[in-house]
C-alpha cells in the first residue's frame, strides 16, 4: 500500500483532493494569478491535463506525517492559557468547516435539519474535549474549493470534510494525523458494462468544482469528460437528470450516493490513495498537536471505531483505524 | 379596342397634359361667381368630410388607446408582478420548508402551491396581454416552460426529503438556482417591458397627433365656413344663408363634443397616472423588494455559512423608499408599511445576531417562527391591500377616461355628414339661381 501510495499521493494526490475525493485543488485566495472563488472549470469543460500541480515540495513530503501531540489531554474547560485551545474556549464554541450534502460524512439530515456524518463527529470530538460537551459546534458549510482558504482566512477553527492530505496542501495548512484512508472509484448507472474508468472515454464523469477527484478525471488515459459542479450533491442530482454519465470521487462518498439512488452502482477499484486528514491553520501548531491528541485517544478507547460503526458499519466490519504518523 | 388600348402612349406621358388643364379649369372658376360658388361648395364639402372623418378617427384611437391601457397594458404590469413575487415567494417558501428540518410544514407546502398557482393563473392572463412575436411574448414563454422545470425539480427534492434522503437537499439547490437565476430575471423583464408599455399606452390613449390634425381641420373648416357666409351674404340678398347656418352650428357642437370629451380624457388619464399606474408600479417594486430580503435571509441560512447573500439583503433594503413621490395617493399605507418593514428588519438583525454569534438553530427558529412570519406577513398583506386599492382607482380613472369616446367616433362623422348635405343644400340653392 504504501509503496503504491508515494507515486500516486506524489502526482495524483492534488488532483483528487484530500478531502476523500474532494482535494481542494484551488489556487489559495490570496494568489495574484487566480480568482479564490474559481468555479473555473464550467460544466461539461473538458480538462485533460489539467491536473499538473506537481510542485517541487510534493516529492519528498509523507502526507500522512502531522505534528506529534504534547503529552496527555488537558481536562475540558481547562485549556493552557495563550493557545488556540483557550481562545476557542473563551469564544464558546468551535467552528467546524464541512458540506452538508456528503451523506455519511457530512449531510443535512432531512429529518431533523441537523447536518451529521463521520467527519462532523470528529469535529464534536475535538468539541468535547474543549469543552466537554460536543454540541458547543457551529457548522460552517464551505464550498469544496474553498477549504483551503476558509482556514487560511481563519473563518473556521478547523476543516473536516473528506479533506485528503495532501503535499500540495500541506505547504498552506496543517494537516491532523489521518483519520480515514479513501480512494477515488467512479459511479455509474445499474446497468452499465463499464467495469472502470477507463471504460468511460467520451463520457461525461461530474465531480465537485476545486476536488482532486475532479483533477483526477482529467488524467485518465481513456479521455473522459470532466464535468465540475459546485458540490457532489449537484453531481448526483446531474447524473439523475441524466446530465452526465457517471460520478467520480472517493469510495465512501460514492457509497453514500448509491445509498440513495438503488439504480447507480459502484465500480472498479480504487485507482488513487486518499487519506483524510483536518485542516488546521499554520498559524496555531498547539492546536493541531491538540487534535491529534484527541485522533489518539478516540483511536485507543474505542470511539473511532464506535464513529466508524455509526456511520460506515453498513459497508463491513469495523477496520483498523489509520496509525498516526508524526513527523 | 385591342387596336386602340395598344397604339395609347405611355401612361406617364398620357397624364402631365390633362392635369395642366384640370388645374387651368380650377383655377379659372374664380373669375365668375357661379365658378366661385363650386369652389366654396367643395372646399367646404371636403373640409367638413375629412373634419368628421378625422373627428371619428381620433375618437376611435382615443378610445382604442384607452381601452388598451386599461384592458390590456396595466393588467400585464400587475400580471408579470404577480409572477415574479409568486416565483420569489415559492423560492422562499421552499427554502424556508427545508430549513425547518423533518417534513415541510404543511402550512408552507400549502403556500408554495399557491405560489405556483398564483404564478402559473397569472402568466396564461399575461400570454393573452402580450403582443406575438413580440420580447414581453417570448418571456412569457420561456417562464412557462421554466415554472414547469421548476416545479419538477421542487417535487422530486419533496419526494427525496419524504424518504429522507439528503438528496433532496441538492434537488432543492437546483431548483433555486434556476428560480433565481433564469426565472427571476425573466419575470423581471417581462415587468420592465410592461412597465414600458404603460407609458406608450398613456401616449397612444392621449392620441395627441390625431388631435392636433383634428385641430387644424377645424380652424380650417371653421374659417371656410366663415368666410362662405360673409360671401353669401355679400353677394346675395340674404344676410343669412339658413342651412348653412345650421352647418356651422353642427360643427359648432361636434368640435365642442370633442373638446369636453377629450378635455374630459385627459384629466382622467392624468389621474389614473397619478393615482393608479405610478403608485401601483412603485408598490410593485416596493413587493419585490421586499420579498427580496426575506428570500435573502432564508437563503443565506440554508447556505449555512457557504453563501452570504446578506449584501443583496443590503442592496434591496437600500432601496426600499416609503417616501417615494410616486406613493402620495397611497399615503394611508405608507406609514403603516414603513412600520411593518422596520419591524420586520429588527427582527432580521436579531436573526443576524445569532447566526454570527454562532446559534444557528436559534436563528432559524427566529427566522421561520410565528413572529417573523406574522410580522413579514402583516407587511406583505398591508402591500397587497395598497396594490389592489390603487388597481382599483386605476380602473375606475380609465373607465371615467373612455367615456363618451366610442359614441363619438360613430356620432362624430355622422355629424359632419349631415352638416355636409345642409352645407350642399344652402349653396345649391344660390347655384341654381345661376342655370
Amino acid at each position: 500500500m504504501r509503496t503504491r501510495l508515494a507515486p500516486i499521493v506524489a502526482t495524483l494526490a492534488l488532483l483528487l483532493g484530500a478531502a476523500g475525493c474532494a482535494g481542494d485543488s484551488s489556487p489559495r485566495y490570496d494568489e495574484v494569478t487566480a480568482a479564490p472563488t474559481g468555479r473555473q472549470p464550467g460544466p461539461g469543460s473538458a480538462t485533460p491535463g489539467s491536473s499538473t500541480p506537481a510542485k517541487p515540495a510534493v516529492e519528498n513530503c509523507n502526507p500522512r506525517a502531522s505534528l506529534r501531540p504534547a503529552g496527555a489531554l488537558p481536562q475540558p474547560g481547562k485549556m493552557p492559557s495563550g493557545t488556540w485551545m483557550a481562545k476557542v474556549h473563551a469564544r464558546g464554541r468551535l467552528v467546524l468547516g464541512t458540506s452538508q450534502d456528503t451523506l455519511l460524512f457530512s449531510s443535512r439530515n432531512p429529518l431533523t435539519g441537523k447536518v451529521e456524518g463521520f467527519d462532523v463527529d470528529m469535529g464534536r470530538m475535538i468539541a468535547q474535549a474543549i469543552f466537554g460537551d460536543p454540541d458547543r459546534l457551529q457548522i460552517k458549510v464551505i464550498g469544496y474549493n474553498e477549504r483551503v482558504n476558509s482556514v487560511l482566512k481563519g473563518e473556521v477553527d478547523v476543516v473536516a470534510d473528506t479533506m485528503t492530505a495532501n503535499c500540495a496542501r500541506w505547504k498552506d495548512v496543517d494537516f491532523s494525523s489521518i483519520y480515514y484512508e479513501a480512494g477515488q472509484k467512479v459511479l455509474v448507472n445499474r446497468d452499465s458494462t463499464a467495469k472502470g474508468i477507463e471504460d468511460l472515454g467520451g463520457k461525461k464523469i461530474c465531480a465537485a468544482a476545486g476536488s482532486t477527484s475532479y483533477d483526477n478525471i482529467g488524467t485518465v488515459k481513456s479521455k473522459p469528460i470532466a464535468v465540475a459542479k459546485a458540490s457532489f450533491g449537484d453531481c448526483l442530482v446531474a447524473f439523475q437528470q441524466n446530465e452526465v454519465d457517471a460520478i467520480s470521487t472517493d469510495d465512501t462518498i460514492l457509497a453514500g450516493m448509491a445509498a440513495q439512488d438503488p439504480y447507480a452502482k459502484v465500480i472498479g477499484e480504487r485507482y488513487t490513495e486518499e487519506p483524510y486528514g483536518m485542516a488546521i491553520s499554520k498559524g496555531h501548531p498547539e492546536f493541531t498537536r491538540f487534535v491529534n491528541a484527541v485522533l489518539e485517544k478516540a483511536r485507543q478507547d474505542g470511539t473511532w471505531a464506535r464513529t466508524y460503526e455509526k456511520w460506515l458499519g453498513r459497508f463491513g466490519p469495523v477496520p483498523q483505524p489509520p496509525g498516526a504518523q508524526y513527523r | 379596342m385591342t387596336t386602340a388600348l395598344a397604339q395609347r402612349p405611355p401612361a406617364t406621358a398620357a397624364y402631365s397634359p390633362p392635369s395642366y388643364g384640370l388645374v387651368d379649369r380650377v383655377a379659372g372658376l374664380r373669375h365668375h361667381s357661379p365658378g366661385r360658388l363650386q369652389l366654396i361648395l367643395t372646399t367646404l364639402l371636403t373640409l367638413g368630410l375629412l373634419t368628421g372623418l378625422v373627428a371619428g378617427l381620433t375618437a376611435h384611437s382615443a378610445s382604442a388607446g384607452t381601452a388598451d391601457l386599461g384592458n390590456r397594458a396595466q393588467p400585464l404590469m400587475v400580471e408579470a408582478e404577480t409572477v415574479y413575487s409568486a416565483l420569489a415567494d415559492a423560492d422562499t417558501t421552499a427554502a424556508q420548508a427545508f430549513l425547518a428540518g423533518g417534513l415541510e410544514p404543511a402550512a408552507l407546502t400549502q403556500r408554495y402551491d399557491d405560489d405556483l398557482a398564483r404564478a402559473g393563473t397569472a402568466l396564461t392572463n399575461a400570454a393573452r396581454l402580450v403582443p406575438d412575436d413580440s420580447d414581453a411574448a417570448r418571456a412569457v414563454a420561456a417562464l412557462s416552460t421554466g415554472i414547469a422545470r421548476y416545479s419538477a425539480l421542487v417535487a422530486t427534492a419533496r419526494a427525496n426529503n419524504r424518504q429522507v434522503l439528503p438528496l433532496g437537499a441538492s434537488y432543492l439547490a437546483a431548483a433555486s438556482q434556476l428560480n433565481r437565476e433564469t426565472l427571476q430575471p425573466k419575470a423581471q423583464a417581462l415587468f420592465r417591458l410592461a412597465t414600458d408599455e404603460i407609458s406608450a399606452g398613456y401616449d397612444a390613449a392621449r392620441s395627441s397627433w390625431w388631435l392636433i390634425l383634428l385641430l387644424v381641420l377645424s380652424v380650417a373648416l371653421g374659417v371656410a365656413l366663415f368666410w362662405s357666409q360673409i360671401y353669401l351674404s355679400r353677394t346675395t340678398h340674404r344676410t343669412f344663408n339658413v342651412p348653412l347656418v345650421a352647418a356651422t352650428g353642427l360643427f359648432a357642437v361636434l368640435i365642442l363634443a370633442v373638446g369636453v370629451l377629450f378635455a374630459n380624457q385627459r384629466t382622467h388619464l392624468d389621474s389614473a397616472a397619478q393615482k393608479g399606474s405610478a403608485p401601483v408600479t412603485a408598490l410593485a417594486q416596493l413587493r419585490i423588494l421586499v420579498l427580496t430580503e426575506r428570500a435573502d435571509e432564508a437563503l443565506t441560512l440554508a447556505a449555512h455559512g457557504s453563501a452570504d447573500k446578506e449584501e443583496d439583503f443590503e442592496r434591496a433594503s437600500g432601496a426600499i423608499y416609503f417616501d417615494d413621490p410616486r406613493l402620495a395617493y397611497a399615503e394611508r399605507f405608507t406609514t403603516t408599511l414603513k412600520d411593518r418593514h422596520e419591524a420586520y428588519l429588527t427582527i432580521h438583525g436579531q436573526v443576524r445576531k445569532l447566526d454570527k454569534s454562532g446559534d444557528y438553530d436559534g436563528a432559524v427558529a427566529l427566522a421561520i417562527g410565528e413572529q417573523a412570519t406574522t410580522t413579514f406577513g402583516d407587511l406583505t398583506t398591508t402591500l397587497d391591500q395598497a396594490i389592489d386599492n390603487r388597481k382599483a382607482a386605476f380602473t375606475d380613472e380609465i373607465g371615467d377616461a373612455g367615456d363618451g369616446l366610442d359614441l363619438l367616433s360613430v356620432l362624430g362623422p355622422l355629424l359632419a355628414i349631415a352638416a355636409c348635405v345642409l352645407a350642399l343644400l344652402g349653396i345649391r340653392a344660390r347655384l341654381e339661381e345661376y342655370r
